[in-house]
């Protein structure tokens, strides 16, 4: 199976037959991973195994996956809020990720941050602040560090549909555009930002006509088709990656969720959520798969007791760690 | 070898020779390429170094900080300037919220050392948009330095070493001073350490604290207060966060009398935080209160020669000030 963190080669939509055993069970065990760790994080949440909050992304795991997994170890990831799973899809070690949940002292930020605002230095992944778009801007910095130096490095920047109207995001994909800098921005419209729907967020109808004005392609997709994602990201990074610039990709897609774990979400009508979660994105695929042949309801079982161990175990890892001592709080203010 | 430039001519030399010693840096912001800045501050750089080092940016101030901390995260030393504090508020978020924060939030694991020059202060019948000073607002945030110098040679120096610095640095440039004085500033390399104050005149009867262009109103008035038998010591603060607390003190301990002078409002101001210092940690040297001449609490500085005159402190405002204090 492929390390999560090789690149994989972009293929032309048009060759879906061509795509390797290898590369299409990694895309399935990786979304797997993200839907089993996100659901255990609910659960533990539940249970009152950790405070705070959290931002299931269940449901998004096909965008998630199909633009983050092809990116190399120094590409860069700049996440929202709903993105904790990206970090595992980077290679993050579980144990990491659920010790960030649980704000322990072995957490990449030692307990700092709220549990499902995580980053991991060590694999780019820039550790978030909930300023809306506020990554959006960072990660465009990183991308024109990224070009300054001469690096072929890229910059992915996850962002939900209420993020495309602050300020900020205009800022970035101006600038991005102008200097034509290596970032892919990819919006999970999931059609609601928190409570308000897209029809009071926006009068586009896709999201990715904003591109025009920045002078850069957009796309928009179905963003439960992991290939579909897999396709269109990997066109953008290895655009960005030659330097001809950025790229919009909007992944129409769906929060199976409340906003985050306290709100019961109840804005939205069951039929809604009931027809989106016919679209699970992991369902879709595993039916391709199963097609294809290349997926067994053995193989099923096996992924999914793999992936429930290593959970299993990271969750241990984190219940043991300890926390940080009080005065550990003023620690790193200055660099 | 040194010789005696203005304050913006010591900027755009400190700019300048750290372009050239230090590949990493680089300069962005609104106008400072093509034009070489609004004060000149960075004239003639775009021609010799080039647009890959001295860059002009869109009209959007959260971005040129944004792409700061970006190039910082990738080891770059980027030197962003804010044209005018006042049009600093866009870029909050990206100061307050990312830069600031960045370091802690990732317990060490990220940092965006990147020193951003603002062109602040009134004075200079700015109007209430080209005239505010706003560095308290950043001494609220730690994370941030913020610096400030009142001399050619400090400008010089404390720009190269806050450029150096492994922190986000603010560092405010008073436009009054731009070209009001000049000073003796080596032509060489050399830094003036953040976070120390210096003693601009020495005396035994009253401390003034003070910074930026308010040092020389504040020399002004200790010299007049002099000709009345008052002996003033005048503490340029040079780095209002962090703040250098022992130069304070022992000055304190020394006259038992503080004045805190700054031109920015009085309300939470600077001089509020170090009359609260002083009273925590030098209860017992005072012999009156600890006074303050500042701003008067007015949204900004307005326009109208008079109105403009009514917010700026001045010579005669510090020594009836002092004055009311020398009676304690």
């Amino acid at each position: 199976m492929a390390t999560r963190n090789q690149p994989a080669a972009a293929q032309p939509r048009s060759s879906r037959d061509a795509y390797s055993r290898e590369l299409l069970l990694g895309l399935y065990r990786s979304m797997m991973t993200c839907r089993l760790s996100d659901e255990k994080a609910r659960i533990l949440f539940r249970q009152s195994k950790f405070g705070g909050n959290f931002y299931s992304n269940v449901g998004q795991e096909a965008s998630e996956v199909g633009v983050a997994y092809s990116l190399r170890e120094d590409d860069w990831i700049a996440p929202s809020h709903r993105d904790w799973t990206a970090n595992i899809i980077k290679g993050a070690p579980l144990k990491l990720c659920f010790a960030q949940l649980f704000a322990k002292a072995t957490s990449p930020d030692q307990g700092r941050s709220s549990p499902a605002h995580m980053g991991y230095p060590e694999l780019k992944v820039i550790t978030p602040a909930s300023s809306i778009a506020g990554q959006l801007n960072v990660g465009t910095g990183v991308a024109l560090g990224i070009k300054k130096l001469h690096k072929d490095s890229v910059v992915v920047a996850f962002f939900g549909d209420g993020a495309t109207s602050i300020g900020g995001f205009h800022e970035a994909l101006n600038f991005a555009g102008v200097h034509k800098l290596p970032i892919v921005y990819v919006c999970n419209n999931n059609l609601w930002a928190e409570s308000v729907p897209i029809r009071l967020q926006t009068a586009l109808k896709n999201l990715s006509d904003r591109a025009k004005a920045y002078g850069f392609p957009g796309v928009s997709l179905d963003g439960n088709d992991v290939l579909a994602v897999y396709d269109a990201a990997s066109q953008a990074i290895v655009r960005a990656r030659s330097g001809e610039g950025p790229t919009f990709l909007e992944c129409k897609t769906y929060r199976w969720y409340g906003h985050s774990e306290i709100d019961p979400a109840k804005y939205r009508m069951k039929e809604e959520v009931e027809a989106w979660k016919k679209q699970d994105p992991i369902l879709k695929f595993e039916k391709y798969l199963t097609d294809k042949k290349i997926l067994t309801e053995e193989l099923k079982k096996q992924v999914a007791a793999e992936i429930t161990a290593q959970i299993d175990e990271a969750v241990t890892f984190a219940e043991d760690s300890p926390f940080p001592q009080p005065e550990d709080a003023a620690a790193h203010v200055w660099s | 070898m040194s010789r005696s430039i203005t304050m913006i001519e010591a900027i755009n030399e400190a700019l300048d020779q750290e372009l050239a010693r230090d590949e990493r840096v680089f300069l962005l912001g609104e106008d400072i390429g093509l034009s070489g800045g609004v004060f000149k501050a960075t004239a003639n750089l775009l021609d010799k170094y080039g647009e890959d080092r001295v860059l002009d940016t869109p009209l959007a101030e959260g971005i040129i900080i944004a792409s700061a901390i970006g190039c910082a995260m990738m080891g770059l030393r980027p030197v962003p300037e804010i044209q005018f504090t006042d049009f600093i508020t866009p870029a909050m978020d990206q100061l307050v919220q990312q830069a600031a924060k960045l370091h802690y939030r990732s317990a060490g694991g990220f940092t965006c050392a990147f020193t951003t020059r603002i062109c602040c202060g009134g004075g200079a019948s700015g109007g209430l948009y080209h005239s505010q000073e706003n560095a308290s607002w950043f001494v609220h945030e730690p994370g941030i330095k913020v610096v400030m110098p009142s001399t050619p040679y400090d400008a010089k120096g404390l720009l190269l070493a806050s450029i150096r610095d492994s922190s986000p640095v603010l560092f405010f440039e008073h436009k009054k001073l731009y070209r009001s004085i000049k000073g003796e500033v080596p032509e060489g390399d050399y830094t003036v350490p953040l976070g120390k104050a210096a003693v601009r005149r020495e005396g035994s009867d009253v401390t003034i604290i003070t910074y930026g262009s308010m040092v020389g109103v504040s020399l002004h008035a200790a010299d007049e207060m002099a000709k009345r038998g008052v002996e003033a010591e005048v503490i340029d603060l040079r780095t209002l966060s962090p703040i250098d607390k022992d130069a304070i003190l022992d000055s304190v301990r020394k006259t038992n009398k503080v004045l805190i002078v700054h031109e920015d409002k009085k309300t939470m101001g600077i001089g509020a935080e170090i009359a609260a210092i002083v009273t925590e940690e030098a209860f017992d040297h005072l012999d009156g209160p600890v006074m303050r001449v500042t701003g008067p609490d007015i949204p900004a500085v307005p326009f109208s020669p008079n109105l403009e005159k009514y917010f700026m402190v001045n010579p005669e405002k510090v020594v009836a000030a002092m004055e009311q204090l020398a009676a304690y």
